[in-house]
């Protein structure tokens, strides 16, 4: 039976984000989810538990309030959750949490075929973690993934890439990045979720991993983006069109 | 005090807010128009496992508590009240009935189908001549052999002409007066039943209402409900809980015409800027917003005491009454607060507006419900 891992990442939903007169960002009444990318890659753990009968494992990394989620990530069809959890751990950045992602996969899931991560996290969309943990793992990694299937000892993925689609095959155990577009995640049922805390939960504390590394990312600030709009007319003759370039360096809108 | 809600009941409200903006949201208009039962949505319901949610999951339910249901029924009415008071008849009156009073074999036969939402639900104690004053109902049972002979007329029947069972209250010994009224579980094809036409509607037209005829029809003796006489009190007790779910259909109108009226009070330009910067509107969104949150904690309370198992029919009745009054007084201001566009078709708080006023009526009007407020606090 293949194993299939889904890792996910318990984020502000966005809807519930708001900005204050001076422009900042107000979390105080927010709401959290799933990545939405990392809906996708339950669902397909789960899509795949159902097709090649793999048994299918949820891992995250975040704070203590993302118990939520684990039970989120349950009720979507997930077996069992792997849940490490510090107060500590609300701004980890991509390297932190991929080596946090590594080291428990390492060493408490024997054996696994694949990996499922969302291409990128709703909040901040870096697309770092998946790369960075099949660094860590010592697997392949294989990004942009809309279409996903499990043969005798390989997998076989649909790339979406600027040129058009590739497919591949990569031995196992792999990594794989999905987009939105590889499922249409379901909606849990009410018995769905009301099952869900009584499937197994590992807890894993800061205190049973090695020391965490530096983080590579500093956050500065963080504020709401502000759209200006202006307009001006120009005409459209040799001396307009300069006038025009002109004041677009005058905005910064060019170099 | 504790008024927070469990993780898996936060989790269910925000799967069934994404059930609707997918399947519910986009079809409300059109079925309120064509006054359509939308059978495909209730296919999805009943594969989501939304019709029987606070069933045991041995009667094919989902086995959630009381509140966790109307907190489904609030988001349901919050996309269209007709889906979700159709729900909670079917499942917070009818199946929870059967639930509480019916035997093995009952359950079995008709309230795990139910449940499962293969089929749905009627409630009929209503008659062209017994509204509130439920004595005037003039439906007989007789007892023949081994059938009850059922005669009389039913109106304003919700899910009458989608319904599969039917809990039919019906007098099996007038004499004996508040204790001579008998339920009974009619399937729809009992003989000598059948079902009306389906009224057209001002508002909730999408939820199916008919008269139920009965001539002569012939139910087994074991789809008596409980036992001979003890009709009345079981109806008070599914009444009681349905009361809790009028008060959730109520809030998620209030919730809607809220959204709604924030939304178009931002978007809207008069004199230079949004109308939401009037002191006028602003008031008006203000009160709204008090009263959906008042509505909301009499509505939680009753659901949270009768999960509790403690007595909860005066409290039911309260969050009845303040949440239909108010969801009456303010989707007419949120009406107002659209002015001409909220009077045309295609603006949602038209149809809020038309689905609220029922909610004063049915289920206990709000003159039924003071009288049981008032009996129960000037005893």
């Amino acid at each position: 039976m293949p194993t299939v891992i889904a890792c996910f990442k318990w984020v502000i939903d966005e809807a519930y984000i708001r900005r204050s007169p001076s422009g900042d960002l107000d979390f105080s009444s927010v709401d959290y989810k799933i990545g939405e990318y990392d809906r996708n890659a339950i669902e397909e753990a789960v899509r795949l538990k159902e097709t090649a009968g793999a048994k299918a494992i949820a891992v995250t990394v975040g704070m203590p309030e993302a118990a939520k989620g684990v039970k989120d990530a349950l009720s979507r069809g997930i077996d069992e959750a792997y849940f490490i959890a510090d107060s500590s751990f609300g701004n980890l950045d991509s390297s932190q949490t991929a080596l946090i992602l590594g080291e428990v996969i390492r060493n408490r899931i024997e054996q696994y075929d694949v990996i499922l991560c969302g291409e990128g996290s709703s909040d901040l969309y870096a697309q770092q973690v998946g790369p960075r943990l099949a660094e860590q793992l010592g697997i392949p990694c294989i990004s942009f993934v809309q279409k996903l299937s499990l043969a005798k000892d390989q997998l076989v993925a649909e790339r979406r890439v600027e040129e058009g689609i590739e497919v591949i095959t990569s031995p196992l155990p792999a990594l794989v990045t999905v987009l939105p577009d590889i499922n249409v995640p379901r909606i849990p049922g009410v018995k769905d979720t009301l099952m869900a805390g009584k499937k197994p939960t590992v807890k894993i504390t800061k205190d049973d991993l090695p020391p965490l590394s530096e983080p590579l990312l500093r956050t500065i600030s963080l504020t709401s983006s502000r759209l200006e709009r202006s307009c001006e007319r120009f005409g459209t003759d040799a001396a307009e069109i300069a006038r025009f370039v002109g004041s677009l360096r005058k905005k910064g809108a060019i170099g | 005090m504790d008024f927070k809600f469990t993780e898996e009941q936060e989790l269910i409200r925000n799967n069934v807010r994404e059930f609707c903006v997918k399947n519910v949201e986009p079809i409300a208009a059109e079925i309120d128009e064509n006054s359509r039962h939308p059978a495909e949505l209730f296919e999805k319901l009943s594969a989501g496992g939304w019709m029987g949610i606070p069933i045991p999951q041995e009667y094919g339910g989902a086995g959630a508590d009381f509140l966790t249901s109307i907190i489904v029924v609030e988001e349901l009415s919050r996309s269209c009240a007709s889906t979700g008071f159709t729900i909670s008849t079917h499942a917070g009156i009818v199946c929870t009935m059967i639930h509480l009073f019916g035997t093995e074999e009952q359950k079995n036969n008709y309230l795990t189908p139910m449940a499962e939402g293969r089929h749905l639900g009627a409630f009929a104690l209503t008659e062209p001549g017994a509204g509130t004053d439920v004595m005037a109902v003039t439906t007989a049972a007789v007892l023949d052999g081994n059938d009850y002979v059922i005669n009389g007329t039913k109106t304003f029947t919700s899910n009458g002409p989608t319904a599969g069972t039917y809990l039919v209250f019906a007098w099996t010994d007038k004499s004996a007066g508040r204790k001579g009224m008998s339920a009974f579980i009619v399937p729809r094809e009992a003989p000598g039943f059948r079902v009306g036409e389906h009224f057209k509607k001002m508002g909730l037209r999408s939820s199916q209402t008919s008269e139920l005829i009965f001539k002569d029809c012939r139910v087994p003796k074991n789809n008596l409900l409980g036992k001979e006489g003890a009709g009345l009190p079981m109806a008070m007790a599914g009444f009681d809980g349905g009361r809790i779910g009028i008060a959730a259909q109520c809030i998620g109108i209030l919730q809607a015409a809220l959204d709604e009226s924030i939304r178009y009070s931002k978007e809207r330009i008069q004199f230079g800027s949004p109308i939401a910067r009037n002191q006028a509107i602003a008031w008006m969104i203000a009160d709204m917003a008090t009263d959906l949150s008042a509505a909301r904690f009499l509505a939680y309370h009753a659901a949270w005491l009768k999960d509790q198992k403690l007595p909860f029919s005066k409290e039911a009745a309260m969050a009845k009454l303040y949440a239909s009054e108010a969801a009456m007084r303010h989707t007419v201001k949120a009406v107002q607060i659209h002015g001409g566009y909220g009077y045309c078709k295609g603006a949602k708080v038209e149809r809020l507006m038309r689905d609220a006023k029922i909610t004063e009526i049915y289920e206990g009007t709000s003159e039924a419900m003071r009288m049981v407020i008032s009996g129960t606090v000037l005893r």
